[in-house]
């Protein structure tokens, strides 16, 4: 200290003399232009000279000047200097050394509170960005408050990052949280003072959204709003006054006091003893709530809780006016348009007109928390919101939609992808709820049913229900039944995948009351999922993986990308082919299918069900007739892939199946604990992610120090890694961290490991080129039912027959006509044969049970004898 | 007497089959000694360089 305070005092002095200088002189020149605050005037020497200029004032870029106007002025002024504390002096002046690498970035000027280590979080003036501390001791109080107010960016173990966008916020107006109250709980966790620029912007969007509401009441839709101004802002425009029924007589049931403005006014709902099924009963759930609200006293905590809206609500007074079925649409987009979005809620407990549905969860149904606190946000005020609920796969988004539907009570339609998915539904809706078979109905291209009494449910697809072409007789009497009825409740499964078009139709086709969105991934490659925010509604919940993984919810995975290197001759191929005869090169690497019979070897060796994911269906062969596995694809027939299934799920000794692409929606999967990738739709981040859910749900999730595991194979140095890359971007966003594998330790001793020699290699390479250019297309096994969603079975002809002629072309050979017929011992023997028809006779000879074994044999020999018998009687 | 001056580069064998491709383009290589050693001419270097700087950077990935 006593050599450092030495140059500490002095360099000021010295080093910075030249520098306080450049100073002077830039102030001086401020001055005489009369504009100090443009930011694109001469600026610091230093800083400002970096920052690109923008057309716009950038408000950051004007607190920074107004900052270093301050410093500089204190530092021209001798007296300023020798006050501060010379480690003060010492860290300014190194600030001022690094600041200009970060230009835009270099908040320095925002000043720490004093206390900034005990708060989480950190706000960006620019962006609205929000960093928070994963490791801080209220992160998670501070985390349920971000998931309502913010859209979560990215979510790894310690830092997370969150962004405040205008629909987040509609969204967390939409939950029920006042503006206020989200600036205050934000300035408490803060680590800097909220900034004046993402406070404004809160302001702004949230005093627009969420005040005006859309509510389906005995049929007939009302605009509502706690403020009057607001309706009265909306009646002065054109459509929506046109839109607007003037009540010819006072509705019955409103304490009306019809205003100048001819507004009813009714006093606002209260959650009151509004109990979702499932939860435990209304008075310990109350309790519970109030409990929570005792011990914590902080103030977000009662801002996250979920009923505290009513409480604000409760003494205001809603008014309303009536608006035009017919115009409802029109009135909708007029009202985004005017940045007055409206929610949409359906008061269904008062609602008389449509009957109930008596449903309910079987007693022994128990939701878990994570499911409770998505649900208290679509009910919070005691009616139902619309909106998107986002969970990951395999952590029971089924359970959710069927405990809403159990909530409302009316009839209800969901609608899902593919016709699989909708047995599945069915079944579930009878596993977890009292419903009965005769309630519960299906509409697929097969099943046409409608359900008994007058209400019901009924299951659907979207493409089903969405189709504008010629319909056969049955279908058109199914949808007019559809189209006739008033649903209290439409459940949107996979909600990401469906187009904006076929959604549009959807919507116009069916009268809803309330929606519900749910899905595993809220991305789509292009960029549409806020189509989304005004088709169906803000996001109500998304669930952070990690936490749910480490409470059990949903396993624990390590992922890993297996980096196999390309052999010479493949790569020498690689090089010179074209793109889509490439993709097969890199599938069909036999380093590749080293790792995988060796990654196979190692996990069945330590008792794991593994599943191969190939979307190249010539690989997949490939593949599983080398390693000797079973395989289903979409060529697999019906009876077939039954019967590999269920092998997989009870026999011990089959504990790997390869599965196309048919395997991501058309199969209910068995559950695996791991998951090997060899190839994959190029970077779709939703089909990773979809894939990792077939191992999250794994049964031995909870036993001590499991893991399940999630390989990518790549070949090194080829596109395939790009694409790798980008999938796992979903993921990691989430928080999952894929190591990287570069050398498997102990493959090269690995006994009968295929492909060991570069003849063999040399073979399966000339193989590969043999192989046509279809041959390298992805998931073109798979056909779609009829009424399956586009783009969800993603083959390349949507399931039409292939235009190729259907006859493989013939092989001619010379050679005797006896050699051929085996007059010379000539015999064939199939070489590499498929275990999938091994398993089909095992289960033919070994299945049958001994008594018709025994029948089998006599009536065997009863022929025999009575061929016998014939022949003797005809000699 | 004719000498050309030469620079060895050592790579692993994909990266030996990416400049065996660039080398049917343009000639460089001077001699090919093994799966990990190639001799190419010393004043094309710094194009080579580039251009499988190049080519590899279109397999990684970033946003």
């Amino acid at each position: 200290m006593a050599t450092k305070r030495p140059s500490a005092v002095t360099g000021p002095s010295t080093s910075k003399r030249a520098r306080t200088d450049g100073d002077d002189d830039y102030i001086d020149v401020d001055d005489g232009l009369q504009e100090p605050l443009m930011p694109d005037s001469p600026g610091s020497p230093v800083e400002t000279s970096l920052i690109p200029k923008g057309a716009t004032i950038n408000f950051t870029a004007l607190r920074r000047r107004l900052a270093d106007e301050r410093d500089a002025a204190e530092r021209s002024n001798d007296k300023g200097i020798n006050n501060l504390s010379s480690l003060e002096v010492h860290r300014r002046q190194q600030d001022r050394l690094i600041s200009h690498i970060f230009m835009d970035h270099d908040f320095s000027w925002l000043h720490l509170k004093n206390d900034h280590a005990s708060r989480p979080l950190w706000i960006s003036p620019n962006d609205g960005h929000i960093i928070l501390e994963g490791f801080s001791p209220i992160a998670e109080q501070a985390q349920d408050f971000l998931v309502a107010i913010s859209e979560p960016d990215s979510r790894p173990a310690f830092i997370h990052e969150y962004k405040l966008t205008p629909y987040s916020l509609y969204a967390a107006v939409s939950v029920g949280l006042q503006t206020e109250d989200i600036i205050e709980v934000l300035n408490r966790l803060s680590k800097v003072p909220v900034p004046d620029t993402i406070v404004s912007f809160i302001r702004e969007r949230t005093t627009s959204y969420g005040k005006v509401k859309l509510v389906l009441k005995h049929n007939k839709y009302f605009i509502e709003s706690t403020h009057p101004d607001t309706l009265q802002f909306l009646l002065k425009d054109q459509v929506i006054r046109e839109a607007r029924v003037i009540p010819t007589q006072v509705a019955p049931e409103t304490t009306t006091i019809t205003g100048m403005a001819g507004l009813t006014i009714s006093k606002a709902p209260v959650k009151g003893g509004l109990v979702i099924p499932g939860t435990s009963k209304p008075t310990g759930e109350t309790a519970g709530l109030d409990g929570r609200k005792q011990t914590d006293a902080d103030l977000f905590t009662s801002v996250v809780g979920v009923d505290n809206d009513e409480i604000d609500e409760d003494d205001d007074n809603v008014h309303a006016f009536e608006i035009d079925d017919s115009k409802i649409d029109a009135v909708k987009k007029r009202c985004n348009e005017l940045e007055y979005p409206m929610l949409e809620e359906y008061d269904f407990r008062n609602d008389t007109i449509n009957p109930n549905l008596d449903i309910d969860l079987k007693p022994s149904t128990v939701i878990r928390p994570y499911q409770e606190t998505s649900l208290s946000k679509m009910f919070g005020n005691g009616r139902a919101r619309s909106g998107i609920i986002v969970l990951p796969c395999g952590a029971g988004k089924t359970l959710v939609g069927i405990t809403a539907a159990c909530t409302i009570k009316k009839s209800c339609l969901v609608l899902c992808t593919s016709s699989v998915s909708v047995m599945q539904w069915k079944q579930q809706f009878m596993m977890w709820s009292n419903i009965t078979e005769k309630q519960i109905a299906v509409f697929t291209s097969d099943q046409k049913e409608k359900f008994a009494g007058e209400s019901g449910i009924v299951v659907s697809t979207y493409t089903m229900v969405a189709n504008t072409q010629v319909r056969s007789h049955e279908s058109k009497k199914m949808m007019e039944f559809l189209e006739s009825r008033e649903w209290g409740f439409i459940l949107l499964d996979e909600v990401h995948v469906v187009p904006a078009t076929v959604f549009r139709r959807v919507v116009t086709k069916i009268k809803a009351h309330s929606k519900l969105g749910l899905t595993a991934t809220l991305v789509r490659e292009d960029d549409k999922i806020s189509d989304l925010n005004y088709m169906i509604g803000p996001k109500l919940y998304e669930a952070n993986w990690m936490d749910l993984a480490a409470k059990g919810h949903i396993a624990n995975v390590q992922c890993a990308e297996v980096w196999c290197p390309m052999t010479p001759e493949f790569y020498r191929e690689y090089l010179r082919e074209k793109t889509r005869k490439r993709m097969l090169l890199y599938c069909m690497n036999p380093k590749k299918i080293q790792a995988c019979q060796f990654l196979i070897r190692y996990h069945e060796d330590r008792g794991d069900k593994i599943i191969v994911f190939s979307d190249n269906v010539f690989a997949l062969e490939h593949y599983a007739r080398k390693l000797g596995k079973l395989y289903i694809h979409g060529a697999t027939s019906q009876v077939e892939r039954m019967r590999v299934l269920d092998h997989f799920r009870s026999n011990p000794k089959v504990n790997t199946i390869f599965l196309s692409k048919v395997g991501d929606t058309s199969i209910d999967l068995p559950e695996a604990t791991c998951l090997i990738q060899i190839s994959s739709h190029f970077g779709s981040r939703r089909q990773e992610a979809q894939r990792l859910g077939r191992i999250l749900r794994a049964k031995r999730r909870n036993d001590e120090g499991f893991n399940a595991f999630f390989y990518s194979l790549v070949s090194k140095d080829t596109q395939e890694m790009y694409y790798s890359t980008k999938r796992q971007k979903f993921l990691i966003d989430q928080g999952y961290a894929f190591k990287i594998i570069t050398h498997l330790d102990g493959l090269d001793t690995l006994p009968d490991l295929v492909y060991r020699t570069r003849d063999e290699q040399i073979e399966l390479i000339s193989s590969v080129l043999l192989a046509s250019e279809s041959d390298a297309d992805l998931g073109s096994d798979v056909r779609g039912a009829e009424g399956d969603l586009d783009g969800t079975v993603t083959s390349k002809n949507f399931g039409l027959p292939p235009s190729r002629g259907g006859m493989p072309a013939a092989k001619r050979t010379t050679g005797s006509l006896t050699a051929l017929s085996g007059a010379q011992h000539m015999s064939y023997v199939e070489q590499n044969k498929s275990a999938n028809k091994k398993l089909a006779k095992e289960t033919i000879a070994a299945n049958r049970h001994k008594l018709f074994a025994k029948r089998d044999k006599e009536r065997v020999q009863a022929k025999k004898d009575a061929q016998k018998a014939a022949t003797a009687g005809g000699s | 007497m004719k000498a050309i001056k030469g620079v060895l580069l050592t790579c692993d064998s994909a990266l030996k089959q990416i400049l065996l491709t660039m080398n049917e383009k343009q000639s460089f290589i001077i001699e090919d000694l093994d799966d990990n050693h190639v001799v190419i001419k010393a004043d094309e270097e710094y194009r080579v360089r580039l251009e499988v700087e190049a080519e590899l950077e279109k397999n990684s990935f970033d946003a």
